[in-house]
C-alpha cells in the first residue's frame, strides 16, 4: 500500500511508495475536453463546498496540479475532481496536470493515493468516508479486516466492525438522506437507526423530519418512537408518517420548527404508548371537569406509578389566595375529584 | 446433558491444583486449555472485543473468588422484597436470554466458575451461625443459572449435601435447564427447593436462547418431584404481549398436568422490568427482540416496568389461574410495591421482613 508524501519541489512531483520507488512527473496542460468527467472510479466527493476553492483558483490559479491517468480516448481523474470542476466552471479550457501513463500502478494504489491526497488537502465529510469505505470493500475487494484496521484509523474512526457497517450502510442510502446526514450532522447512532429502515420508509421519514428543528437527542427519540411504533403496529414507517395528525402539525404555518417538533413528538408518543395516552386523556378530562382556577394545577404521579395527586398553586394577593382556598374546599364534593382519588 | 458450547478454557494458575478444576477438565476433554497468570489483563483484553457478553459465554474461566460470595439479594428500593440471600458460585450464564440483566451487570464477560469451594462453605457456615432464630433462604441463581453448568461443575450436588444437614436454611436452585440427573439420588432431606423459571413456548423460542423448552423443564421438575424435592416456579419475567393470556394460561395448565401442586412450595410472579442501561445493550445483541416494545416506564427505583394498570391486570389473572389449580398455592410478587400487592391480593405484606416471615411459615409447614 502506498504511504505517500506529497510536496512541490521545483515544479516536480515527488511521490514515495513503501518500496521506495520515487516517481517524478512533469506538469502538463491537458485540455478539459479530453478529461472524462463522468468517470468517478477514484472519486469520493459528496456535497463539496466549492466556494473557497473557486475564489482561490480565481485569485491565484491552480497551486497544485491535478493527477490524471491516460485511458483510451482521453484521461481519467485520480485526484482533483473539485479543482477540475471549478476550472471548467470558470470557463478555462486546460488544467495543469501530472499524468500516469496507462497501467504503471493498479487501481487500488491509485485510489489510495487519491485518499491520501484528499486527506492532506481538505479532509472528508461523513458521506465521503462512507463512499470511500464502500469502494474499498466492494470495488477494490479489500478484505474487511484490512479496511477496519488500516482505513478506519486513516479516517480517524475507531477500528471496529460496527463502525464499518455504519458507514457502509450510509453509502447505500438515498442522496436526499445523505444530504440530510451532512447538513444536520447526524450521529453514527442515528445513521444506524436510519439504516434499519427501508428506502421508502427513509424517504417518508425525511418528509416528516425535514421541516423540524432536531438536535441529536430529539432525532434519536423520534427515530426510536417511529421504529417501535412501526414494530408494535405491524405497519411501515411510511404508513405511520402518512397519518393525518402529522400532516396537520406540519401544515400549521404559525408554528415554529421547535413547536412542530414537540407536537410531532407528542403524536408519536401517543401512538407508541396508547395505554398511557388513554390514562392521560382520562385524567385530563376529569381535571377539566373540576373547573379549577388557572393558578391551581393538579398532577398525577409520574406514569401513574404510585398513589396520590399533587396540587400546586400560585398567588400574589390575599384575594387570589382566598379564591384558591375556596376552590380547593369544594373539590371533595365533585364527582370527578372523587373518581380521581378513589382506590380501585 | 443439555448442550454447553465451550470453545476454550482459561485456567487461572491459582485454581490449577483444585480437584474441582480437574473435574471440569475431565468433563471437557477436547477443549483447548490455556493457563493464565493474570486474569485481570485477560478480562480487560477480552472486554474490548465486539460483543464480549455473547462471546464470553463460550469461554470458560476457572479461577478463585476473593471476597464475599454470599450477599442479600439486591432487591430494589421502595418495593417489597423477599429477604433472599444469593450465593455466587458461578458468574455469567451459557444461556442467552434477550432480557437478561447480566448483560449490563457483569464486568467480567467470561463464563466463570470459582473452584475455592472450601472458602465458600466457610462463608456460608459463618453466615448461618450468626442468625439462629430465622429460617434463611439462599440460592445460586442470581448471577448465573443454578444448573446450566452442573454436568461439568457439580457445585449444586455439593451444596445440596451441605444444606441437607442444616436445620435453619433452605437452598434454592433456580434454572431453565433440565440438568437434574446428578441430583436425583442425593439425600436432600427436603432442604433444597429446585425451581424453574417458566414462560410460554413462544416466548422461550423467541427470547430465551439456548434454554430448555418448556416441556423439558416440566419433565425435569416432575422427575425431581418424584424424588421428593420441593419445587418452586417463577413466572418471571412475565412478558406482556398480544395473546399473553392464552399462552400463560396454557403454560399453567401444562405445568400442573405433570406436577402435583401440593408439592410446590412457592410460585413467584414478576412482570418484565429492566434497568435503564439494559435496553441499548440488549437491542444491540438481539435486534429482533420484542421485550422492549411494551409500555414500560421508569418507577421509583429507576427500573422500567409495565404500567401499573397492566401489571395489576397480569398478576390478578395469573394468580386467579394458579388458584384455580390449587387455592393453597403460595404466590408472591417479586420486586413490587405495596400498592400493587394490595390491588392484586387485597392485602400486602407490611414490609420485606413481613414477607420473609410468611416465607418462613410456608417453608416450615412444607418441609417440617
Amino acid at each position: 500500500m502506498i504511504i505517500a508524501e506529497f510536496g512541490l519541489r521545483n515544479a516536480e512531483w515527488e511521490m514515495k511508495t513503501e518500496n521506495g520507488i520515487v516517481v517524478d512527473m512533469d506538469i502538463q496542460k491537458i485540455p478539459l475536453e479530453q478529461i472524462d468527467l463522468l468517470d468517478e472510479t477514484f472519486s469520493v466527493n459528496y456535497f463539496p463546498d466549492l466556494q473557497k476553492l473557486r475564489s482561490s483558483i480565481q485569485e491565484t490559479g491552480l497551486i497544485q496540479p491535478v493527477l490524471l491517468r491516460k485511458k483510451p480516448g482521453g484521461y481519467q481523474i485520480i485526484c482533483g475532481f473539485r479543482r477540475i470542476s471549478v476550472t471548467k466552471a470558470l470557463g478555462r479550457l486546460e488544467v495543469e496536470s501530472r499524468v500516469f501513463e496507462g497501467k504503471e500502478m493498479d487501481e487500488f494504489r491509485l485510489f489510495s493515493l487519491s485518499l491520501h491526497e484528499n486527506l492532506t488537502t481538505r479532509g472528508f465529510n461523513a458521506v465521503e468516508k462512507a463512499v470511500a469505505l464502500d469502494k474499498l470493500i466492494h470495488r477494490f475487494q479489500i478484505h474487511r479486516a484490512v479496511v477496519i484496521n488500516t482505513f478506519l484509523p486513516f479516517f480517524s474512526l475507531e477500528p471496529n466492525e460496527k463502525i464499518l457497517s455504519t458507514f457502509l450502510s450510509l453509502a447505500q442510502m438515498e442522496d436526499e438522506i445523505k444530504t440530510y446526514v451532512l447538513k444536520e450532522e447526524v450521529s453514527r447512532g442515528n445513521i444506524r437507526r436510519l439504516s434499519a429502515l427501508s428506502p421508502d420508509d427513509r424517504m417518508a421519514l425525511l418528509s416528516l423530519i425535514s421541516p423540524l428543528k432536531l438536535g441529536e437527542n430529539r432525532l434519536r427519540e423520534l427515530l426510536t418512537l417511529l421504529e417501535e411504533t412501526s414494530r408494535r403496529s405491524h405497519s411501515t414507517v411510511k404508513e405511520i408518517a402518512a397519518q393525518a395528525e402529522f400532516q396537520a402539525v406540519l401544515s400549521q404555518k404559525e408554528l415554529t420548527p421547535s413547536q412542530k417538533t414537540e407536537r410531532i413528538k407528542k403524536v408519536l408518543t401517543d401512538l407508541r404508548y396508547p395505554k398511557l395516552s388513554q390514562l392521560e386523556k382520562a385524567f385530563e378530562k376529569k381535571r377539566k371537569d373540576l373547573d379549577l382556577p388557572f393558578n391551581i394545577s393538579l398532577h398525577h404521579p409520574p406514569f401513574f406509578e404510585g398513589k396520590g395527586l399533587k396540587i400546586e398553586f400560585q398567588f400574589e394577593t390575599i384575594e387570589e389566595y382566598q379564591i384558591i382556598l375556596s376552590a380547593l374546599s369544594v373539590l371533595p364534593e365533585k364527582e370527578a375529584f372523587k373518581q380521581m382519588i378513589q382506590k380501585d | 446433558m443439555f448442550p454447553i458450547q465451550i470453545e476454550k478454557i482459561y485456567l487461572d494458575e491459582k485454581a490449577e491444583k483444585d480437584s474441582v478444576s480437574k473435574t471440569i477438565l475431565k468433563a471437557l476433554p477436547n477443549i483447548p486449555v490455556e493457563t493464565v497468570e493474570d486474569k485481570r489483563t485477560l478480562i480487560k483484553q477480552f472486554s474490548s472485543m465486539s460483543d464480549p457478553i455473547g462471546t464470553g459465554k463460550r469461554y470458560l474461566l476457572i479461577t478463585h473468588f476473593y471476597g464475599k460470595r454470599l450477599k442479600p439479594c439486591p432487591g430494589t428500593s421502595n418495593h417489597i422484597c423477599c429477604g433472599y440471600y444469593v450465593i455466587n458460585a458461578v458468574t455469567n450464564c451459557p444461556m442467552d436470554c434477550s432480557y437478561c440483566v447480566l448483560q449490563g451487570y457483569l464486568n467480567n464477560p467470561f463464563l466463570t466458575v470459582y473452584t475455592n469451594w472450601d472458602d465458600l462453605l466457610e462463608e456460608i457456615n459463618y453466615f448461618l451461625s450468626r442468625d439462629k432464630s430465622s429460617l434463611l433462604r439462599l440460592g445460586t441463581g442470581e448471577l448465573s443459572d443454578s444448573l446450566a453448568l452442573e454436568p461439568i461443575f457439580p457445585i449444586s450436588q455439593f451444596l445440596i449435601d451441605f444444606f441437607s444437614k442444616r436445620q435453619r436454611a433452605i437452598l434454592e436452585l433456580k434454572t431453565k435447564s433440565p440438568n437434574i440427573d446428578s441430583l436425583l439420588d442425593l439425600d436432600h432431606q427436603g432442604k433444597t427447593v429446585i425451581s424453574w423459571s417458566l414462560n410460554p413456548p413462544k416466548m422461550i423460542g423467541e427470547e430465551e436462547k439456548r434454554t430448555a423448552p418448556l416441556t423439558t423443564r416440566i419433565e425435569a421438575a416432575r422427575r425431581c418431584q418424584e424424588k421428593g424435592y420441593p419445587l418452586g416456579f417463577h413466572f418471571d419475567p412475565i412478558l406482556y404481549h398480544e395473546g399473553w393470556e392464552k399462552e400463560y394460561r396454557e403454560t399453567i395448565l401444562q405445568l400442573f398436568k405433570q406436577i402435583d401442586s401440593r408439592r410446590v412450595v412457592w410460585i413467584s410472579l414478576g412482570g418484565f422490568r429492566y434497568p435503564p442501561h439494559l435496553k441499548a445493550i440488549a437491542e444491540e445483541r438481539f435486534p429482533r427482540t420484542e421485550v422492549f416494545l411494551g409500555e414500560l416506564f421508569p418507577g421509583r427505583d429507576g427500573k422500567f416496568r409495565y404500567l401499573k394498570e397492566v401489571r395489576v391486570d397480569i398478576y390478578r389473572k395469573m394468580a386467579r389461574w394458579l388458584k384455580e389449580v390449587n387455592p393453597g398455592l403460595f404466590i408472591y410478587l417479586c420486586m413490587e410495591s405495596k400498592e400493587v400487592w394490595e390491588k392484586v391480593f387485597g392485602w400486602a405484606p407490611e414490609s420485606s421482613r413481613h414477607l420473609n416471615r410468611l416465607f418462613e411459615e410456608r417453608v416450615r409447614g412444607f418441609v417440617g
